[in-house]
């Protein structure tokens, strides 16, 4: 056909394409060629000559048939396979028991201590170090899920070297020789070695660093954050003249106000003040009064959830919230009921939050969020002095850096002397400034005058893509390290397993080179270094009795150490550092305020798949960021959820995915940072957008918080996937029904106080009918509390039960088709109006029903119920068919669609290494099999085989499940029902105990306790 | 002509030759049936360690190579550095004991050919049983009479639970440990989670 029409070429009557010359030609053979849809004829019967008679069918078939015949005839079918016992087995391993080693987190700045929890030598879960002062063994989602990392296949193995645009294997060894050559040219030419790290909360490293600056004079060092608390340091040593932050005796504070401060997710130790704040919402306590905790936010927080009254507030009128307040407290209350008009404000809530700062003079704190400027901070400060509510700063221990970040000046000139080559080397201390510094230092072309660049990391990010030389480093389980996170605390980091591939822990590869003998190079020489500094400084401070060894292993095994440091308990605000109200302007622009990721830290951990698929504790949205407005603003800009817009500010833009988040403050769009990266690694790859773009170098504000926004519809769409579905809340038929359904149950704390047997009077008596007889329990019954006043819905608990019981990552897409794996999630329910919502938070896991409606459906009886009181799930005999799945009231139950590990990103997380992180007391799931929260029987049973062993009764209190172990405000309760005197008989005794769903009948194992608001009741006129 | 033939067929042919294949089959299944749970499976081991001598004449009590019997879930094989507590002295001519050396001073590994197992979705727990004084032979057989180790019970759910069910027909010791003794749990995930 087209043959024909290429006659009529010079026609123009038609457009003809050519595929080659000869086409175009009209090559008569090429013309034949044509009509045969193949080139040679298949050859299904091979007549070649030179070749066997056997076909590539027939040699096939034979070759299957032989291999079959191999398999089933030569192998020994009895044979099970080797035990392979140690050669020399270390004296602490039993095999099949686990040990446990005192360490220390590196995942952020805090240095939480931890508890490794390794089974015959590899490390499998981590717990928090319950003798560590600030953290209390609780530990957060991101160091939980650090294990991932350990074990992240796509590690740096060795020391790699820039080729053309990829990397060759080299190493260490000729790296060091290099690298020690340039540093001794560089240093002898007197041109920099710059050295740029994150957060240095390590004495050992700072005394490294000033002998590595003694060794190369040339060598500086400079430390950054992309989530800093520079603006608050800043202002409180202008104020108070320290340097440092205070901690906070929470205890005494009645009343919290948070100004756009989420010190529940993201700011400060989030673990330590979720424990302390919560210690004072504990109905279990008799004498224990509430706290009563106010938040002002533009955006939406996990404290903002958790706050008594909320108020919404542009960020950037926080400051002129704050003088109002000043003036307040001067008995000036126009100001106050100024902005209440000016901005909308909730009257009542306003007014109260004066009327009880006034009122709770030195019993209330008021809190900055880190993303606000320096003066706001300075307000905050002269504010908490008028008030005498620094009071509450500790006078026995204070927050100082080991060494203060590098001043954002500092940086500007270093990318200066880059530039104009004064800069000889450049090491990245395993930091990744190519992703996390603004764009306006164009720090990768300064990269590319600064003679050779190292990256030290443990994987190939953006900025080891940019260097001359990519170093694998050791894991934090692989290496040594001192930490100093508070005065009087140290704490120690040691390996629990040997490197896996050929790496160094950072501290030793510096060291290294400042040796003359590279080649010597041992993995205790870090160790040993820190050992000398400790028999130097630490050993003596601590006046240890014991002679030096003895301390250190003692040390070591505590993991921290603790001695008498005094600090100065004074804190007096010094008036000059404060400036009178500034004339504040009424803007209609938008705030855009930049978060720091609910998990995924500073981008750091986007490649770990557990962190990227916990969902955010407020949108529910995995595996994205997106720009968050309110409902009211969604609208006045014509856009809903999933829409991209456009975000400009000072002249940049971003792309970004809208998500109508209820509760936001109008006109201001909050946005994720850590996401859109291109070198995290497979899994973190292109997940969200790159918010970093909208970051200034000298921001009128902070570097997180522009108030001269402009958003416009981009046009197109983008999909985020939320595991909880946004339902019309205004909808008469949808609001407030998790209260009208009484999935949630709350109350208010005064009239608790009155009546506190209000939960139960609501209810009435009520009789139930059930089908099934019911069932004595005698010897135990396992049953679990969770106190919701308690519970702040920061899904620590999800990390590690998803690192507990070996549940896999199914990725974003198979989130969206709501097969998510989780066993526990925390529910977020919206209550009231759209703008305002009332949120109330919810774990939600098996509820182990004693009436369970899914063990009647099971065709095969692989769900039933053990005599323990277990909703018990048999893999092995489940042969998939959903039912129970179907017939579960609380949709806990969890379906194995494909075999997940395989299913995401071409097996990603079926690989070898990432077998060994599994937990080998819990079957690794496959295709087919449904399941769900089995109360970690594993740990019932491990007590079990305990009490056997020391010939006592089980101890029910003994079994802690893994959620419970990982709750930092201890709001879930574990244990047996048949002991009469144990915390969860008291617990689920309590008269805010309920069932959710207690119509049904079911009889749930899991009680949830009412969580009650402290506001103010209303008056009764 | 046809009826006829059918008739045959329906009445005799395929009676027999179903009942032969129920003959075969039956028979095949149950003369096999010990073998396949792996009954008699004695291997050749890597090293000639005969319990007959260490445990039987020599009268070693289990636990002191068997270590983590009473304190995991795994009784454990023993490192080689167990049998060198002896015989870095004892017997130090025996090509066996030679063959032993070697692999502990060249910190090989010495692959053990595996004769008990359950499956791995089972987990069963030595030190549970062994700390209610069950004795090892009730499952493993009299060890201490074996040159070469062989399984002489079957390792399957049946014969676990037949024991759980009515320990009095199945434990040898009965008597003896019967006062601290309850019936093993016959629940699901006692074994498997």
């Amino acid at each position: 056909m087209k043959g024909d029409k290429l006659e009529d070429k010079d026609n123009k009557k038609d457009v003809n394409y050519w595929r080659g010359f000869r086409e175009l030609k009209n090559d008569p053979e090429f013309l034949e060629a044509k009509k045969n849809e193949f080139a040679e004829e298949l050859p299904l019967d091979s007549n070649e000559p030179g070749m066997s008679g056997l076909s590539r069918r027939k040699f096939l078939t034979l070759l299957a048939s032989s291999a079959a015949l191999a398999a089933t005839a030569c192998s020994d079918y009895r044979d099970k396979g080797a035990i392979v016992p140690y050669n020399r087995k270390p004296e602490e391993v039993t095999v099949g028991a686990p040990s446990f080693y005192a360490s220390t987190c590196t995942s952020c700045a805090n240095a939480c201590g931890i508890l490794v929890r390794t089974r015959e030598g590899r490390p499998i879960k981590i717990d928090g170090n319950p003798d560590h002062p600030v953290n209390k063994g609780k530990i957060c989602a991101t160091g939980q899920a650090s294990i991932l990392d350990l074990y992240e296949p796509s590690r740096i193995k060795d020391a790699m070297l820039k080729s053309g645009a990829g990397f060759i294997a080299s190493n260490w060894a000729d790296a060091d020789a290099k690298i020690i050559d340039e540093l001794k040219k560089t240093a002898a030419s007197g041109k920099e070695i710059a050295v740029i790290t994150h957060t240095v909360n390590s004495p050992s490293l700072k005394i490294l660093f000033e002998d590595f600056s003694a060794k190369y004079n040339t060598a500086k060092f400079y430390s950054y954050e992309l989530i800093n608390d520079t603006n608050k340091f800043s202002a409180f040593k202008k104020s108070f003249g320290r340097e440092g932050l205070p901690v906070i005796d929470w205890k005494e504070a009645k009343v919290i106000v948070s100004l756009e401060s989420d010190f529940l997710g993201k700011e400060g130790n989030p673990v330590e003040s979720m424990r302390l704040y919560a210690e004072s919402r504990d109905v279990m306590k008799k004498d224990g009064e509430f706290n009563r905790l106010y938040v002002v936010e533009g955006g939406f927080s996990v404290t903002g959830a958790n706050s008594d009254y909320r108020i919404r507030l542009r960020t950037d009128a926080i400051e002129e919230f704050v003088y109002a307040l000043i003036a307040a407290a001067g008995e000036n209350k126009s100001d106050i009921n100024g902005l209440i008009s000016k901005y909308n404000l909730k009257k009542e809530a306003a007014l109260s939050l004066v009327e009880d700062l006034l009122a709770n003079k030195g019993k209330a704190i008021v809190l900055a969020g880190n993303a606000l400027p320096e003066s706001t901070h300075i307000a905050v400060n002269k504010l908490n002095d008028i008030l005498g509510n620094t009071k509450l700063y500790s006078k026995e221990s204070f927050d100082a850096p080991v060494m203060p970040l590098t001043p954002r000046e500092e940086i500007e000139a270093l990318i200066s002397r880059m530039n104009s080559g004064s800069v000889g080397m450049v090491i990245h201390f395993d930091t990744n400034p190519v992703y996390h510094f603004s764009s306006d230092y164009k720090y990768p072309d300064a990269l590319k005058k600064a003679g050779m660049v190292i990256t030290m990391s443990e994987q190939i990010n953006e900025t080891a893509e940019l260097s001359n030389y990519a170093l694998g480093i050791s894991h934090n389980f692989e290496g040594w390290g001192d930490f100093k996170p508070r005065t009087g605390v140290y704490s120690l980091q040691q390996p629990v397993i040997a490197p896996l591939y050929k790496t160094r822990q950072k501290e030793a590869a510096l060291l290294n080179w400042m040796t003359d003998n590279p080649g010597n190079y041992h993995e205790n020489d870090y160790m040993n270094y820190i050992k000398t500094n400790w028999e130097k400084g630490v050993y003596g401070a601590a006046g240890a009795k014991s002679d030096f060894k003895n301390f250190w292993f003692n040390s070591l095994h505590d993991g921290v150490v603790l001695f008498n440091e005094k600090t100065d308990g004074t804190f007096s605000f010094k008036n000059e550092a404060f400036m009178p109200a500034p004339a504040f302007r009424a803007s209609s622009d938008a705030v855009v305020i930049l978060n720091k990721s609910a998990f995924l830290g500073d981008g750091r951990y986007a490649n770990n798949g557990w962190l990227q698929e916990i969902p955010n504790p407020i949108s529910k949205v995995v595996w994205d960021n997106y720009a968050a407005v309110s409902p009211a603003y969604a609208e006045k800009l014509g856009v809903k959820t999933n829409d991209l817009v456009e975000i400009t500010t000072g002249g940049r833009t971003l792309k970004a995915a809208v998500f109508v988040q209820p509760g936001m403050a109008d006109d201001v769009v909050a946005m994720d940072l850590g996401y859109g990266r291109t070198g995290a690694g497979v899994i973190g790859n292109g997940v969200g957008f790159n918010s970093i773009e909208l970051i200034q170098k000298n921001p009128k504000l902070s570097d997180r918080l522009y108030a001269d926004g402009k958003i416009t519809k981009a046009g197109g769409t983008y999909e985020l996937i939320t595991t909880q579905e946004q339902y019309p809340i205004d909808h008469e038929r949808y609001n407030d029904i998790h209260f009208k359904r009484e999935v949630i149950r709350e109350g208010v704390y005064e009239e608790y106080k009155e009546k506190p047997n209000f939960l139960k009077e609501e209810k009435g008596e009520t009789a139930l009918f059930n089908i099934v007889p019911s069932y004595e329990f005698t010897t135990t019954k396992w049953a679990m509390s969770i106190d919701l006043n308690k519970c702040v819905g920061c899904n620590y608990c999800v990390a590690a039960c998803n690192v507990e019981n070996n549940i896999p990552v199914v990725g974003k897409e198979q989130v969206g088709k709501h097969r998510h794996m989780m066993w526990l999630r925390i529910d977020r329910y919206y209550g009231g109006k759209s703008d305002d919502p009332k949120v109330s938070f919810q774990p939600m896991l098996c509820q182990h029903c004693d009436n369970a409606p899914c063990e009647n459906v099971c065709p095969v009886a692989a769900t039933n119920h053990s005599p323990d009181g277990l909703n018990q799930m048999a893999y092995n005999r489940c042969v998939g068919t959903r039912y129970c799945s179907n017939n579960c009231p609380y949709k806990v139950r969890r379906f194995n669609y494909f075999n997940f590990r395989n299913n995401l990103a071409d097996g990603y997380y079926e690989q070898t290494s990432l077998s060994l992180m599994h937990n080998p007391e819990v079957t690794v799931r496959s295709r087919g099999v449904m399941e769900k929260c089995t109360f970690c029987v594993q740990r019932i049973m491990d007590e079990r085989q305990h009490a056997t062993q020391e010939g006592r009764p089980l101890d029910g209190d003994r079994v802690r499940t893994a959620c419970q172990d990982a709750c930092p405000t201890n709001a879930i309760v574990f244990g047996d029902l048949t002991k009469k005197d144990s915390e969860i008989v008291k617990h689920r005794n309590h008269e805010l105990g309920y069932h959710v769903l207690e119509e049904i009948n079911v009889r749930p194992n899991v009680t949830y306790i009412a969580k009650l608001r402290n506001i103010k009741p209303e008056k009764k006129s | 002509m046809d009826k006829h033939l059918l008739d045959y067929n329906l009445k005799v042919r395929l009676p027999i030759i179903l009942f032969v294949v129920i003959a075969v089959f039956a028979v095949t299944y149950y003369s096999t049936y010990a073998e396949r749970n792996g009954i008699g499976y004695s291997p050749e081991q890597p090293v000639k360690f005969s319990h007959k001598l260490h445990a039987g004449s020599m009268q070693i009590d289990c636990k002191y190579c068997h270590t983590g019997v009473d304190k995991s879930r795994n009784a454990s094989i023993p490192s080689v550095d167990i049998c060198m507590n002896c015989h870095t002295l004892a017997r130090k001519d025996r090509p066996e004991i030679q063959k032993l050396t070697d692999y502990y001073e060249k910190n090989r590994p010495l692959e053990w050919k595996r004769i008990h197992k359950v499956p791995d979705f089972v987990y069963f727990n030595h030190s549970a049983h062994v700390n209610k004084g069950i004795d090892c032979a009730n499952c493993h057989g009299d060890v201490k009479q074996m040159e070469v180790v062989g399984q002489v019970n079957s390792f399957t759910m049946g014969a676990c639970l037949a024991c759980h069910r009515k320990p009095e027909t199945k434990i040898s010791n009965y008597e003896e440990i019967k006062g601290s003794l309850k019936k093993g749990p016959e629940y699901c995930v006692a074994c498997h989670r």
